[in-house]
């Protein structure tokens, strides 16, 4: 499938991709944001337990001294700098730190209340914090102190960061996938267009006549009306050519007429009236033999029985040549069948087998077989049989070898013309005894 | 002998009567169809010349009316149409012979004259009885080599005669053979050209059955 501007799947695939962008950008946002407070939320719980368990250990003394009964069981507190601290700043502004803080103090800010906030600072060599306070009253000890106890923020920021990376690349992969689905789904949803083409590709190439198939009832009514539009086409077509081949016809009696009238005079005028009226003869004929074998362009398929036409065919020359006695045999293979119109089978046997009968001097002989797929149809005459550099020339239109002979001189060029439609063929031989052999080849039809 | 033409276009009509005519035949016209059929099938004609594109009923149809009443005259069928199909469906109809529009007069008059011969059963142009010789394509009579001029009436009389040789021809058949459907029919005209032939070809060739008719057959012969 080539994707093109102004092509359907490319419209879907890029507002697929639109949406499932905006979606995966949204869903990451969303993720991030859920991911960072839950560490948040658990780093601040972790150190709301550190500073609990600070505050069970405070000792305050007479004097207002703040100590610590015992140690916190966290190694990292006594660390200098190591990014976690805790302060005790109490109502003289007597400060208790940890060790890690060294000879610096954390900044805080006085809390209201006795509930733990949490907060992002800054520590010393401004490392980013996150800080827990609390202001509380001690057992001892007058007035409210105020614990702080700081984590290194740098942990949480780089669990956010390895899952920002996992979650980039899961988002990623998935729009990839949905993308590469939605490609192949638009492929599979747009196929019946393409096999809508080729139906039609079928019929413009006389493959077949109408749309064939099966296709989803959203296509079915073009389908159906692309059937109506060939229909409609097929029968403006026929009805053109057949008043055609009406005018043609209707203009032969008054040539016959005008031909006639002309013979009585054959001074100047008569002259050039039956000169013209030979041209329009040719042009009506020629015209008329265009519009026949246009019309067999068309349908490819049809059946015809061989042995019936060649028959009829047979019983019409006897008569047409019933003054020369000839004898015309014709053995055609059982259930042989043309593939295509009865028409043009008729007008090629027909033009050849009166060819052969005006040639013949007392016998003709028409035999047809056929190998499955084609049909080899070889007509003999015994007549004077024709020298192998004339027997091209015989099928050029208007060639008549012997102007004696009757005839349009358009019938063994019909006979090669339509038979090529057919991608068929017809050549002359020597027949076996004397005389000439056409050899003409054709379309056979399956056999039912 | 007498022909039925059948054909629509007056102009074309009028050519081959006149043609037909000159040629030494009885011409009888018809413009359409069922005129056609009615005279085909009343009056005795020794060939028709039918067009196949008739109004009211067309060609075929009437053809096929003929045979099925058992007229066999030869029919020569003009058609516009030169498909394979329309001859096949002419011939198989019942027609003699076909000439394809446009054609020229002369062809109409070679095939009518090879019908009329083929019908009566001779296979030549050139009919001969003893000494006296005639031949329809030229018109030329000659008795023991030499020509006769005869008029048209007389030709037509020996025509019909000669090509029922040794046969006897009735008044009537003669009558109705020779003349057309319109010409007035005198009783005794007939005798009148009989007579007038006999001069002309000197001999007995013409024999007067008595009560039956007349008989052509070579000076000598038994009447």
């Amino acid at each position: 499938m080539r994707l093109r501007t102004g092509s359907l799947a490319l419209r879907l695939i890029l507002a697929a991709g639109a949406w499932i962008a905006i979606a995966i950008l949204v869903a990451g946002v969303m993720l991030s944001t859920i991911f960072r407070d839950y560490v948040l939320r658990s780093f601040d719980g972790r150190l709301s337990a550190l500073m609990d368990s600070l505050i069970a250990v405070i000792e305050v003394g007479a004097d207002g001294q703040i100590t610590l009964s015992r140690a916190l069981g966290e190694p990292r507190f006594d660390q200098a700098y190591s990014g976690w601290y805790w302060q005790i700043t109490g109502p003289d502004d007597a400060v208790l730190g940890s060790r890690s803080l060294w000879d610096q103090t954390l900044a805080t800010i006085d809390v209201p209340g006795t509930e733990v906030v949490t907060r992002d600072g800054v520590g010393p060599e401004e490392v980013p914090l996150r800080v827990a306070e609390r202001a509380v009253s001690l057992p001892g000890g007058t007035g409210r102190y105020l614990i702080a106890v700081a984590g290194d923020r740098s942990e949480i920021d780089a669990e956010i960061r390895k899952f920002n990376f996992v979650l980039a690349w899961s988002l990623l992969s998935l729009g990839l996938g949905l993308l590469i689905a939605i490609f192949l789904q638009v492929r599979y949803g747009l196929s019946p267009l393409r096999r809508i083409r080729q139906a039609i590709v079928a019929v413009r190439t006389g493959k077949a006549q109408r749309l064939e198939g099966e296709f989803p009832s959203e296509i079915m009514p073009l389908s159906g009306e692309i059937n109506t539009l060939i229909e409609q086409n097929a029968a403006v077509v026929d009805r053109a050519r057949t008043q055609v081949s009406n005018l043609a016809h209707a203009l032969k009696t008054p040539l016959s007429v005008l031909t006639n009238e002309a013979g009585v005079g054959g001074a100047g005028l008569a002259d050039t009236v039956k000169r013209q009226v030979e041209t329009m003869r040719r042009h009506v004929d020629h015209y008329l033999a265009r519009a026949r074998t246009a019309a067999a362009a068309r349908v490819l398929g049809a059946r015809v029985p061989f042995a019936p036409v060649a028959d009829d065919l047979r019983r019409t020359l006897e008569k047409i040549y019933a003054d020369k006695g000839l004898r015309i045999d014709v053995r055609v293979a059982p259930n042989l069948a043309f593939r295509g119109e009865r028409q043009d089978l008729e007008e090629i046997l027909g033009n050849l087998l009166d060819n052969a009968c005006k040639w013949a001097r007392t016998h003709v002989e028409l035999r047809a077989d056929t190998d499955g797929v084609q049909i080899t149809c070889t007509v003999d005459d015994d007549g004077p049989g024709l020298p192998p550099d004339q027997r091209e020339a015989v099928f050029a239109r208007g060639k008549r070898l012997d102007e004696q002979v009757p005839g349009s001189g358009l019938g063994l060029a019909i006979v090669r013309e339509i038979a090529e439609l057919y991608d068929g063929s017809i050549r002359l031989e020597d027949a076996p005894a004397t005389g000439v052999r056409a050899v003409l080849l054709l379309p056979a039809a399956l056999n039912d | 002998m007498r022909i039925l033409v059948v054909e629509d276009d007056a102009d074309l009509s009028r050519q081959l009567k006149t043609a037909l005519t000159e040629a030494g035949y009885a011409v009888d016209t018809a413009p359409d169809g069922e005129e056609g059929h009615f005279l085909g099938d009343t009056e005795p004609y020794d060939a028709v010349v039918l067009d196949l594109g008739l109004p009211v009923i067309d060609g075929v149809t009437v053809l096929k009316r003929w045979r099925r009443a058992g007229r066999n005259m030869p029919v020569l069928i003009l058609t516009a149409r030169d498909r394979w199909s329309e001859k096949v469906s002419g011939f198989d109809a019942g027609a003699d012979d076909y000439v394809t529009k446009p054609f020229q007069i002369e062809e109409v008059l070679a095939r009518i004259r090879a019908l009329i011969r083929r019908a009566a059963g001779h296979s030549s142009g050139e009919l001969e009885c003893g000494g006296l010789s005639i031949n329809s394509g030229s018109g030329r009579v000659t008795v023991d080599g030499d020509p006769v001029k005869l008029t048209a009436q007389e030709f037509r009389l020996l025509d019909y005669l000669m090509h029922h040789k040794g046969k006897i021809v009735s008044r009537t058949e003669l009558t109705e053979h020779i003349y057309e459907q319109d010409f007035d029919r005198e009783s005794n005209t007939i005798e009148v050209f009989v007579g007038r032939l006999r001069k002309k070809l000197g001999g007995d060739y013409i024999k007067t059955v008595r009560g039956l008719g007349y008989k052509l057959s070579p000076p000598g012969d038994e009447a």
